[in-house]
């Protein structure tokens, strides 16, 4: 499969808005996991505006794929991911955690256009991914796919590893799911934590085929999920072990659980984004709340 | 004479099999015991074995709920409620999807199995969840009209399967509304409410209170969450005294529904009979209805201690 260059310098800009966008939210909502929505948004930008057949018109249009975030603390990410593709305004990202809003802390599918199910208690997701999956097979959808992003750091929790033994019992290679392997959790390396190695090995032995990728690289991920979706089908799932940075794109936020849940004020998220703009080449955009008083008096007179 | 319950519920799953092509039946490898082996014969390919892993079961019924099926994912009741709690809670209740949870082997009858396997607990904890409806039926009509409706109703539901034989109380006219409680006798001095298998034993207690000249009005809320306020407090204003009765928990159950209508509604005095905030240990199922005083004669007696109460009340 090969991958066009202008396809490549595309994705870039999506993936560069979707943390440009997730930042703006976490500061202007006051709260939200920076770390691990920036280890997404290559991931998101290839998904939403590569892979998925989905319309943003009909959201429950009937033949569209379907995309489990498992891990909904990145849902800053995939709002922005959302927005970008035209399920709902970019300007309404703004409302996150808003009372009132349709932009939950943690997934509510019954608010968000887009969504195609709640999350947020980690381990949760890939169970539904098989029921999506079954679903598909049960209404003879051959051609759809079920997506399912999950945590490193999720990959503890036993009902995970439940749903990729029922998985691969039912031979769903329909069913993709990816990790987003970015080695820090909520307060401290993985390893530290709770060892997942051998990964690799681990989703094997469940049964699963098996795909390891650099996270960032968006034409290996094109790639990757190309194998994924139409080389790889032969009656087991798929498990993609996307390797990434947690908080990519930042000096402060890579690599950092300090940053895994924590957002930054007007000013210091004005310099990240100036930061951000520069590392990625892009004209250099503040924080565009910074000098608006209305937001300024939500922020520093609210609560 | 009647069927077991359980036996009811696997046969009315198949019937309801045949008319709603969406329905699919989930088990975690307890389908003889539940009866779900019926539709498992009638529809192999709409049944799904999930084997011993209740979370990943409820989160896959989540999942199928979404693609526009109708899952009754099948377990005991204590799995369901406490194994499976927060899936239950995050993937299904608060997107409202439309899974029918049938809990079964709850409380007494589940006899010999003792605390690991009997739900007394489960009422409370399904009636804590928002969007959830609660029912626990009275005899096998109400559990045949209640799965209707359940089928029928958006959202999430979750029932009680008792694994015993309960006599009939309802005529074939009877139908299953959410919120709406029935009086079953009509009474002026006490008013015994019953849900599920408890509503028979309440009605014998009434008989057992004529004897000694006490009117007891019965009345039976298979519908517990919605629950039928007017009637509760319409009754409870009439008699002034109420005893209430399940086969779970008083802790959070029917007892405690009940009580939260009296206090903001209607006061009245309360009694309730159930399991007294205890795990169930084994043992038979009569001696356990003795050791739990929720037999007939412990409800009468119970009716009578809430009359003695009402009367020394200024």
């Amino acid at each position: 499969m090969r991958v066009k260059p202008e396809e490549t310098l595309r994705l870039e800009e999506i993936a560069y808005q979707i943390r440009r966008l997730s930042l703006e939210m976490i500061t202007c909502g006051r709260w939200g996991h920076v770390g691990g929505s920036f280890s997404l948004a290559e991931i998101l930008a290839c998904l939403y505006f590569h892979e998925l057949e989905v319309d943003p018109q009909n959201p429950r249009w009937e033949g569209r794929d379907r995309f489990v975030l498992s891990k909904a603390h990145a849902s800053p990410a995939l709002y922005a991911a959302l927005a970008l593709r035209g399920f709902f305004p970019v300007e309404e990202l703004y409302t996150y955690c808003e009372l009132g809003g349709r932009l939950e802390g943690h997934t509510d599918m019954t608010r968000t256009p887009g969504l195609e199910c709640s999350g947020g208690a980690l381990g949760q997701g890939l169970s539904i991914a098989v029921g999506m999956a079954l679903g598909f097979r049960m209404k003879e959808q051959p051609y759809n796919r079920v997506y399912c992003v999950l945590g490193d750091g999720e990959c503890n929790e036993g009902q995970v590893w439940e749903a990729a033994m029922s998985a691969a019992h039912y031979h769903l290679d329909n069913l993709i799911a990816i990790v987003d392997y970015n080695k820090v959790m909520a307060k401290g390396f993985v390893w530290e934590e709770m060892g997942l190695e051998p990964l690799r090995a681990k989703w094997r032995a469940f049964g699963w085929e098996v795909l390891e990728v650099d996270g960032h690289d968006i034409e290996a991920l094109l790639r990757v999920l190309y194998e994924a979706r139409h080389v790889r089908v032969h009656g087991a799932p798929i498990a993609v072990i996307a390797h990434t940075v947690k908080g990519k794109g930042l000096r402060e936020t890579e690599f950092n659980y300090k940053w895994h849940t924590q957002a930054p004020d007007p000013e210091q998220d004005d310099s990240m984004l100036r930061q951000l703009a520069r590392n990625y080449g892009r004209p250099e955009e503040g924080y565009s709340k910074l000098n608006d008083p209305v937001a300024k008096e939500k922020f520093y007179g609210g609560e | 004479m009647s069927e077991e319950m359980r036996e009811v519920f696997g046969k009315t799953l198949v019937e309801l099999g045949h008319e709603f092509a969406e329905l699919v039946v989930l088990d975690a490898d307890l389908h003889t015991s539940s009866k779900a082996v019926y539709f498992k014969q009638a529809f192999p390919g709409r049944f799904i074995q999930c084997g011993i892993a209740e979370q990943n079961m409820f989160g896959i019924a989540a999942g199928l709920a979404t693609q526009g099926f109708i899952p009754f994912p099948c377990t005991f009741a204590v799995f369901a409620s406490q194994r499976a709690l927060d899936q239950i809670a995050v993937s299904i209740a608060y997107p409202r999807l439309s899974v029918k949870i049938p809990g079964s082997y709850v409380g007494i009858p589940t006899s010999r199995a003792g605390a690991s396997h009997n739900a007394v607990a489960d009422l409370a904890i399904m009636r804590s969840l928002p969007h959830m409806r609660v029912a626990d039926p009275g005899d096998n009509r109400e559990l045949r009209s209640l799965m209707r409706a359940a089928v029928l109703t958006e959202g999430p539901v979750y029932f009680r399967i008792t694994r015993y034989t309960l006599p009939d109380l309802f005529g074939t006219g009877y139908e299953f509304a959410w919120g709406r409680g029935v009086r079953l006798r009509e009474g002026r001095d006490v008013t015994l409410i019953g849900t599920g298998m408890m509503t028979g034993l309440c009605l014998e207690a009434a008989e057992l209170l004529a004897r000694d000249g006490v009117s007891a009005e019965v009345l039976h809320c298979g519908s517990i969450k919605p629950l039928d306020e007017d009637l509760v407090a319409e009754s409870a204003r009439k008699t002034g005294a109420v005893v209430t009765a399940e086969n779970a928990s008083v802790v959070g159950g029917l007892g405690s529904a009940v009580a939260e209508v009296l206090t903001e509604r209607a006061p009245a005095v309360l009694r309730r009979v159930g399991v007294q905030d205890r795990f169930i240990e084994s043992g038979g199922i009569g001696e356990l209805l003795a050791h739990h005083r929720m037999r007939p004669a412990d409800i009468a007696g119970r009716a009578r201690e809430a009359l003695e109460a009402k009367e020394r009340l200024p």
